[in-house]
């Protein structure tokens, strides 16, 4: 089922087109990567989901229905990349306050703060101020906040930063946990290593355009270059009907291209038939990093100003 | 309705809990009657004691004549020297005197004694010169009473005939323009204080939700206006809460120091608030101090927001661009002055009207008389313009603030504030 759907979505700024006719689905339980480069219009395209900003044109539809933000926040939660919360305000009643204002009933509020609280080790903190936290716990805490009204749909922007690997981890499994229950997370970042890890599906946004839209593993696959790596001792001679080409060598692993219309067991049949001694073969995939770089990079690396 | 509640239950508790609030409401009454008692007191008992030589060539002040009037009046002292001025005044240290006069020996009774010039060691205020010129005109009279042959009797006969008037306009029986001006300076005091005040507390307010950057996960929840009008009301729930505290503290006060009735400066003062709640309608300026009070902080603070929320970290960015926000405010008290002079004036008319000083200076009027110097529709006229234009100002402050509290980066200009304000949707 589709949690969220966004139909040609645009934003224009006054000297920008921030968001320009973004279209995209995310279904439920899905964990959905939102990238793009800084200034690609990621901030405002959250904003919009989130009911902060209203978009100029297009339509979003929010579990099936036409997006009323008034009443859909409560089922969204939301943590931005600029973390904030009360710095002098008590911990325990700055998480009820919040999820109060989500919708939650005082007494709901509690029983899943302290659910929370108990599952992040976070009891003793009740009674403190958020000034008196670490970097790392105050991230825990706004992790906790963006959850704790059990959202249909979380996003989360760069959720890590700040974090060492041991709390990554924790907050790394309650996303998937989330997930697995039902909850769809949009996981906006740069860090490509992260998104391979975690998402589902990917979206990449450039110039406040769609530039690629697809499964994490269907994107590698449009994006390959038919390379594999070959290991051996000896490369036989090449003859005009071998399969493939040779690209690089480093050590004992050759790269080789497979030819226009070839198969990767045809390249194995060659080097059988050659008598070479095969050591290692498999297929070379992009990783998202590099996809990203080449859709990417050939932009400038700042977003120039422009007349609308 | 709910999410805006606890908007406002949230910044009323955490402003009513903190101990600043606490302090500031006890210490203010207290910081306020002390300054009044010590400047009285300084005023009554520290002017400075002149011992001051006269040197007289004419022959009309005596001895005798002296030291009965520095009997009567101690402040300063006369001292009869006789020797030549040069003299006097180079001993005067010794002789322990702090200046010297001379009274020439041209001097005639039925002619004004002009130019005595009064030489002292440190420079004399025009303040300090007046006790030794009101004693040296109470011994001249004197002589000349002597010198016309009258007598104590007839002396009092003069003193108690003069004709004494009493100002009345038609609908009062008698307005008490002292007391009404000082009702109204301390009501017009209040306002400006609080107005300041809790003004720069609804922008820092905003500026810490903004520089905490919590404005962004609140505003996905609620709406902006919905946190900015919160937090408004929720200020002005504080301040409403003080104002309170103070009146019951007055009345406390009143009744503790009434009921023991002891002659001491406290019930002196008290006697004097007696005079105010009989002499003027107490339970209509009360009503309408709240009022304006109120109106006015929505007003400007709805203002105060916008600019909270357009600016960073930067505090000087934030004096700067509430700076013409404030003018408005100290404007009014620099026209206070004019208005307890002339209460049913165009200045005072005018400056009731306008939203921006009307507060303050409804205030200083209404003490004067309602319905006699502030007619019933002045009244409500005022009120009304003041209630529209706080729901204007929170209407485009609000458009202001939506914008500002999610930009960073450089500071805007009025210019451009006011552009936000005006823009669609």
């Amino acid at each position: 089922m589709n949690i969220l759907e966004l139909q040609h979505l645009k934003k224009y700024f006054a000297s920008q087109k921030a968001v320009d006719d973004i279209s995209l689905t995310a279904v439920q339980g899905q964990i959905f990567g939102l990238l793009g480069p800084n200034g690609a219009g990621k901030t405002t395209l959250i904003r919009m989901i989130t009911g902060i900003f209203y978009p100029d044109e297009g339509q979003i539809f929010f579990d099936g229905k036409k997006f009323d933000p008034i009443n859909d926040v409560g089922a969204i939660g939301y943590m931005p990349e600029e973390r904030g919360l009360y710095k002098k305000m008590k911990i325990g009643e700055q998480t009820m306050y919040l999820a109060q204002l989500k919708g939650l009933s005082r007494k709901d509020a509690m029983a899943r703060i302290k659910e929370w609280f108990i599952r992040f080790e976070m009891e003793s903190w009740w009674n403190k101020k958020v000034e008196d936290l670490s970097k790392g716990m105050s991230q825990k805490l706004q992790f906790v906040t963006t959850v704790v009204h059990h959202p249909k749909l979380i996003i989360l922007d760069e959720p890590f930063s700040g974090l060492d690997p041991v709390n990554s981890n924790l907050i790394k499994d309650e996303i998937f946990n989330l997930a697995k229950n039902g909850t769809t997370v949009i996981f906006s970042t740069h860090r490509m290593e992260q998104v391979e890890e975690i998402c589902d599906h990917i979206v990449l946004v450039n110039k406040g355009k769609k530039i690629l839209d697809g499964s994490v593993k269907q994107v590698k696959q449009d994006f390959k270059e038919h390379l594999f790596s070959i290991g051996t001792d000896a490369m036989p001679e090449l003859t005009d009907h071998a399969p493939f080409s040779i690209t690089g060598q480093k050590d004992n692993t050759y790269i080789v291209k497979i030819k226009e219309g070839k198969k990767p067991g045809e390249i194995l049949q060659f080097l059988l038939q050659q008598g070479a001694d095969i050591q290692s073969f498999n297929e070379i995939l992009p990783s998202l990093n590099e996809i990203f770089i080449r859709q990417v990079g050939n932009t400038p690396a700042a977003r120039q100003f422009e007349t609308i | 309705m709910n999410k805006i509640s606890l908007i406002i239950k949230r910044e009323y508790l955490t402003r009513v809990r903190k101990k600043t609030f606490i302090l500031s409401t006890v210490l203010f009454p207290l910081l306020y009657l002390g300054l009044i008692f010590f400047s009285g007191y300084l005023a009554n008992t520290s002017g400075p004691k002149l011992n001051l030589a006269l040197i007289d060539s004419s022959g009309y002040f005596t001895k005798a004549r002296i030291d009965a009037a520095n009997q009567k009046d101690s402040f300063t002292l006369f001292t009869l020297v006789s020797g030549p001025a040069e003299s006097v005044k180079n001993n005067l240290k010794k002789n322990g005197f702090d200046g010297y006069f001379i009274i020439p020996d041209s001097a005639n009774w039925e002619k004004p004694l002009k130019n005595i010039t009064v030489r002292t060691i440190r420079t004399l205020s025009p303040a300090g010169a007046a006790p030794v010129h009101a004693k040296l005109n109470s011994i001249w009279n004197e002589l000349k009473n002597d010198q016309l042959g009258i007598d104590a009797d007839k002396k009092r006969i003069l003193e108690t005939s003069s004709i004494t008037i009493q100002t009345a306009d038609l609908e009062n029986k008698n307005s008490q323009s002292g007391i009404a001006g000082i009702i109204g300076s301390i009501a017009a005091v209040l306002i400006y204080i609080i107005l300041m005040l809790y003004g720069s507390q609804v922008m820092m307010g905003v500026m810490e939700e903004k520089t905490n950057r919590i404005a962004e996960v609140i505003v996905s929840s609620v709406k902006p206006f919905q946190l900015m009008m919160g937090k408004i009301l929720g200020i002005g729930l504080v301040c409403l809460t003080q104002v309170l505290l103070w009146i019951v503290f007055i009345l406390l006060i009143y009744n503790v120091t009434a009921l023991s009735g002891s002659g001491d400066a406290m019930s002196g003062m008290v006697g004097q608030i007696q005079k105010i709640f009989t002499g003027t309608n107490m339970t209509l300026i009360v009503f309408c101090f709240v009022f304006y009070l109120l109106a006015g902080f929505f007003f400007y603070s709805s203002l105060f927001a916008a600019v909270g929320s357009a600016v960073n970290e930067d505090m000087r960015e934030a004096q700067s661009l509430s700076f013409p926000l404030m003018m408005p405010i100290i404007f009014s008290m620099l026209i206070m002055g004019g208005v307890i002079k002339d209460p049913s004036g165009p200045l005072a008319f005018w400056g009731s009207m306008i939203p921006f000083t009307s507060p303050i200076i409804m205030m200083v009027r209404l003490p004067f008389g309602a319905p006699g110097t502030v007619a019933w529709w002045e009244l409500g006229l005022s009120m009304s313009i003041l209630i529209l234009g706080f729901i204007f100002t929170s209407w485009f402050a609000g458009k202001i603030y939506r914008t500002g509290i999610l930009m960073y980066g450089k500071k805007p200009s009025w210019k451009e504030l006011i552009r936000w304000g005006f823009r669609k949707n």
